[in-house]
């Protein structure tokens, strides 16, 4: 094994972890955004993150849309999807923690199924980030892995940028914090809660458009990014947008490190293990803030 | 409550009276139409259908027609046992079907204690013939003898020396690269490295980064769709450029589409090809025909058991020996002769395992194609 | 919705009543479900516990529920030891797991707590699939004896039935006593407001622990079931799908409700089959079902039955008007 070989091959994972990291973080928002809401736990999230990118992979096979046109229809769609179905679904099921959990499985489990009916097998997503590999010092990947690191950063960038500096994001903050104040100072909170939910589906969605051309998309594979889109979020800090993205970021790299240099079979073991060591030390998770939560 | 219950007991008794009349044969079909076997269950499903359309059609078995009862298992084990119960309870005459070596596993349980014969077309894992089952026969190839044909192939005509393996955690994975790895050793030759993956595992790169390293002239994936040309793509993605090697997991035209250029030059044992003699072609052209321009696209290498195993093996005895299950099994075991796209005769040895050669294919021009070698 | 403490004799009766007569008169196929539901009735009970009594949500009661199973069928397949023997050694070794892995996390807040119990699932899993010397790993552990009760083998659906029927009333009448005794209002008052029942000297984590304890008995003592039905069991029988839907029929039925958590298992262990006629759509409906369910009804299911005690005004009106 020459040198550059396992400088090559830590470079290699190091990337591949970032870039599944990334999805695993921008799924991970959408629950985020959420729970900073409503305190809720969205079980559909890894569905409408796989039901996003059968959207794109619809979308892409009938009009063939470069990436970053791609990306926006199948968001803005997802986030009217979102608000639609916060109208006549969601609104019915948060008055209820219990309630809302099993609603939310079923709703999962109406699109999961919803897809397979339509696509019962495993098909390719087309190759919207082009094809092209790329060489760097030792390690070689697909370009696609740049532009979905890159279309994270910049995504974060603009809802740190919307909750930060425009009207309606702070509007949001407010009812995320108190709906009830919120409301007081004349925020239409009812809109707003409608307007986040969309955002979580829109963020979803998006996440499926990234990840599409990088492997092939079926209709059970919300589950497992779900899952970890999930315990990323937890990992960072539930109310922490920041802490989300590192906690997709770092479940990402855990995984390839682990997968590689200690057992590719046990490579999930090891994240969650990780992942439950680090709850019994920092309950709050790395960047969490300790908001007196009633259990 | 109660009347829902008289209800229902006098329906059932009307069906039973009914069907009782009606002399049909009920083959039971169980396979995955709902869950990641779905692929596979489609192709089962479609030669079961055409098997039956055509001994119908002649006239069905002794003056009886033949009736095919689907039941959908999900690819779960747990939902296969209840599947097998449901035919069981439905007194059909036999089964014929199953993918899915855990599936199988536990589906024969309550087939061997209820004397049902259970003819299986898509489980490859050796333990599914042992000395133990009497009721259950097999079909396909089982993993030990195809692994080791392929180490054979992968080593003698291929020369390889630097081998890898790459499997699912499964029991399919799990038991080719016991006989593999036990045949390599055997020719002499240690694989370079192997590694392990879940199913349900999208990303690859931390296997096939230590692949790299071990710098292979062969790799060997026993695993199936979507997994193995995920991993045919992303092993050429960070340039490894060994051959592939592979048994009936990968045996599905998926493959080629999902890896269209990795997927080129793979060696693999199937369970069908139709170069391997012209009634197989006969067979696969008219089967593509006739399910061409559905909803699913034609699959020849599933259903081609499916249809063999009903047409040339069950039909014969039912034949001989009619429904009556004791003197169907009897038939079975003594059952030999030549089916279409298998070299030499075949017949059932002491487990029920049907005998055969393997048939060896590579990817080549977006197909599979009969694999001559140098030999 | 409140909840009975007591066991309502005349009702339980007619239900057994019911239940008793059913494999006489139905086919097999429909007591082969039913053993299904009953079997299921233990983890869900057992859940309970833990989600309607301290509110908390796990979604490891699947894997527990393998843990229970494996246990019996190691110890009768490979140790040749008899079913009846290994149900204690089943129990305790669910609650063993469970309590070791779950106890720390129960002093979690509830969203790290379901974090960890997925951790926990996921964890027993991959080891149930990857330590293949002590658990046959991806191979299963085939051939499990039936249960054999004085010579007598109970190896055929039907007689199962009763079995399962008698562990599921047991398990009822003794969920119900739990729930009544002074332990099942320290629960409930934890799940009320743990501050407040800590202020009352309740000893909050001791009771938590307890809840976690009854949960992954009755896991392990519903898949010592399992494994002598289905005689056959594989890791992905006790994945985190099965958590999911054992908690969706814990909480499909109602808060707090024992009751409702028998007829959501009823309701919901049996969809698979009794949607078969939606054919490709089958699961489709099975979610709808969920969804429309907890939209139209989040009281639960029991909500749509009348309530047989009656409304506090219309007692007192009674009382008074007596004098």
């Amino acid at each position: 094994m020459e040198t550059t070989g396992s400088v090559g091959m830590l470079l290699q994972i190091l990337i591949g972890g970032i870039a599944t990291g990334s999805i695993y973080a921008v799924v991970g928002l959408g629950f985020t955004l959420l729970y900073r809401a409503m305190k809720m736990v969205n079980f559909a999230q890894g569905h409408v993150f796989m039901a996003g990118t059968f959207l794109g992979l619809i979308i892409a096979n009938r009009f063939a849309l470069p990436a970053i046109p791609l990306l926006l229809i199948v968001m803005v769609l997802a986030f009217l999807i979102g608000v639609v179905l916060e109208r006549i679904v969601f609104r019915r099921l948060y008055h209820d923690h219990d309630v809302f959990i099993v609603g939310a499985i079923g709703l999962g489990i109406v699109l999961m199924n919803t897809v397979r009916v339509f696509f019962p097998e495993p098909v390719p997503f087309p190759k919207v980030f082009g094809e092209r590999l790329v060489e760097f010092g030792g390690a070689r990947f697909q370009e696609a892995y740049l532009w979905v690191i890159g279309c994270t950063v910049v995504l974060v960038a603009l809802l740190h940028s919307f909750f930060t500096y425009t009207r309606h994001g702070r509007a949001m903050r407010a009812v995320a914090s108190d709906a009830e104040i919120a409301g007081t100072v004349g925020v239409n909170v009812p809109r707003a809660i409608a307007h986040i939910f969309g955002l979580t589906f829109a963020v979803a969605a998006g996440a499926g458009v990234l990840i599409g051309p990088l492997y092939f998309v079926s209709f059970d594979m919300g589950d497992m990014v779900g899952l970890k889109a999930f315990a990323a979020a937890v990992l960072g800090g539930i109310n922490s947008v920041p802490g989300t993205i590192l906690g997709g970021i770092a479940i990402g790299l855990l995984e390839n490190l682990a997968g590689t240099y200690i057992s590719s079979a046990y490579k999930d073991l090891v994240a969650f293990v990780i992942l439950l060591a680090m709850l019994v030390f920092r309950p709050n998770g790395l960047l969490g803030t300790s908001t007196p939560v009633k259990v | 409550m109660r009347n829902k219950l008289a209800a229902i007991a006098i329906l059932s008794a009307a069906v039973a009276a009914t069907s009782a009349q009606a002399e049909d044969i009920r083959i039971g079909v169980i396979a995955g139409f709902s869950g990641p076997g779905t692929s596979y269950g489609i192709g089962i499903r479609q030669g079961a259908e055409m098997a039956v359309k055509e001994i119908n059609a002649e006239g069905g078995i002794n003056g009886r027609k033949l009736e095919l009862v689907v039941v959908d298992d999900g690819s779960n084990p747990g939902q296969s046992v209840t599947a097998m119960q449901r035919l069981i309870n439905d007194k059909v005459d036999l089964i014929v079907g199953g993918w899915g070596s855990s599936q199988v596993l536990a589906a024969m349980e309550p087939a061997e204690r209820a004397g049902m014969p259970y003819v299986v077309v898509g489980a490859s894992n050796p333990r599914i013939t042992t000395e133990k089952n009497k009721w259950t026969f097999r079909v396909l190839q089982s993993d030990t003898l195809q692994a080791e044909e392929v180490a054979d192939i992968a080593v003698h005509r291929l020369g390889l020396k630097r081998i890898a393996v790459i499997h699912d955690a499964n029991d399919y994975g799990v038991s080719n690269r016991e006989s593999f790895v036990a045949r390599m050793k055997k020719l002499g030759v240690n694989p370079v490295e192997v590694q392990v993956y879940q199913t349900t595992d999208k990303d690859f790169t931390a296997q096939l980064t230590r692949i790299r390293a071990s710098n292979p002239d062969g790799l060997a994936i026993f695993g199936t769709i979507p997994a193995a040309p995920a991993i045919m793509n992303q092993a050429r993605e960070i340039g490894i450029k060994a051959q592939f090697l592979g048994t009936t997991g990968i045996a599905n035209e998926n493959l080629i589409t999902l890896a269209p250029k990795a997927s080129e030059g793979t060696i693999f044992a199937t369970m069908f090809h139709e170069d391997v003699d012209p009634d197989a072609r006969k067979w696969s052209d008219r089967y593509v025909k006739e399910f061409s321009g559905g909803s699913q696209p034609p699959r020849p290498v599933l259903a081609a058991w499916e249809y063999r195993a009903i047409k040339f093996i069950v039909a014969p005895c039912l034949k001989k020996a009619g429904t009556d299950k004791d003197k169907f099994r009897s038939c079975l075991t003594t059952w030999k002769g030549r089916i279409f796209g298998l070299p030499d005769e075949a017949y059932f040895n002491k487990t029920n395992h049907l005998v055969q050669q393997s048939v060896i294919v590579q990817v080549g021009g977006g197909e599979f194609r009969a694999y001559k070698g140098d030999k | 919705m409140t909840h009975q403490p007591t066991i309502r004799f005349g009702r339980l009766c007619a239900a057994l009543a019911v239940l008793l007569v059913l494999p006489f008169v139905a086919p097999n196929y429909v007591i082969h479900v039913a053993n299904f539901v009953l079997i299921m009735t233990l983890p869900v009970i057992g859940l309970g516990f833990i989600t309607g009594f301290t509110g908390r949500v796990s979604l490891s009661q699947g894997a527990i529920f393998g843990v229970g199973a494996y246990v019996t069928a190691l110890l009768t397949t490979k140790l040749g030891w008899s079913p009846l023997a290994t149900f204690a050694p089943a129990v305790l070794g669910a609650i063993t797991v469970g309590t070791a892995l779950g106890g720390p996390a129960m002093r979690l807040a509830g969203l790290y707590f379901v974090m960890a119990t997925i951790g926990i699932q996921q964890i027993v899993w991959i080891v149930l699939l990857n330590a293949v010397e002590f658990t046959g790993g991806p191979q299963g552990v085939r051939s499990i004896p039936a249960v054999g009760v004085g010579g007598f083998e109970i190896d055929s659906t039907f007689s199962f039935y009763f079995l399962a029927l008698a562990m599921a009333t047991a398990s009822y009448m003794l969920a119900k006593r739990i729930i009544a005794s002074r332990m099942g209002l320290r629960l409930r008052a934890i799940s009320d407001d743990e501050l407040a029942s800590s202020a009352v000297a309740i000893d909050v984590t001791r009771n938590k622990v307890l809840a976690l304890v009854l949960c992954s008995g009755w896991a392990g003592a519903g898949g010592f079931l399992y494994a002598h039905y289905v005689r056959y069991i594989h890791p992905d029988m006790f994945t985190l799908e099965p958590s999911i839907l054992l908690l969706t029929m814990s909480m499909f039925g109602g808060y707090r409700s024992l009751e409702g958590m028998l007829v959501a298992t009823a309701i919901l262990e049996s969809a698979t089959e009794y949607l078969r006629p939606f054919g490709e759509f089958r699961m489709i409906a099975y979610g709808m079902l969920l969804l429309l369910g907890m939209m139209f009804f989040p009281k639960g299911v029991l909500s749509l039955f009348p309530r047989r005690s009656p409304k506090p005004a219309q007692l007192v009106k009674e009382r008074t008007s007596d004098a």
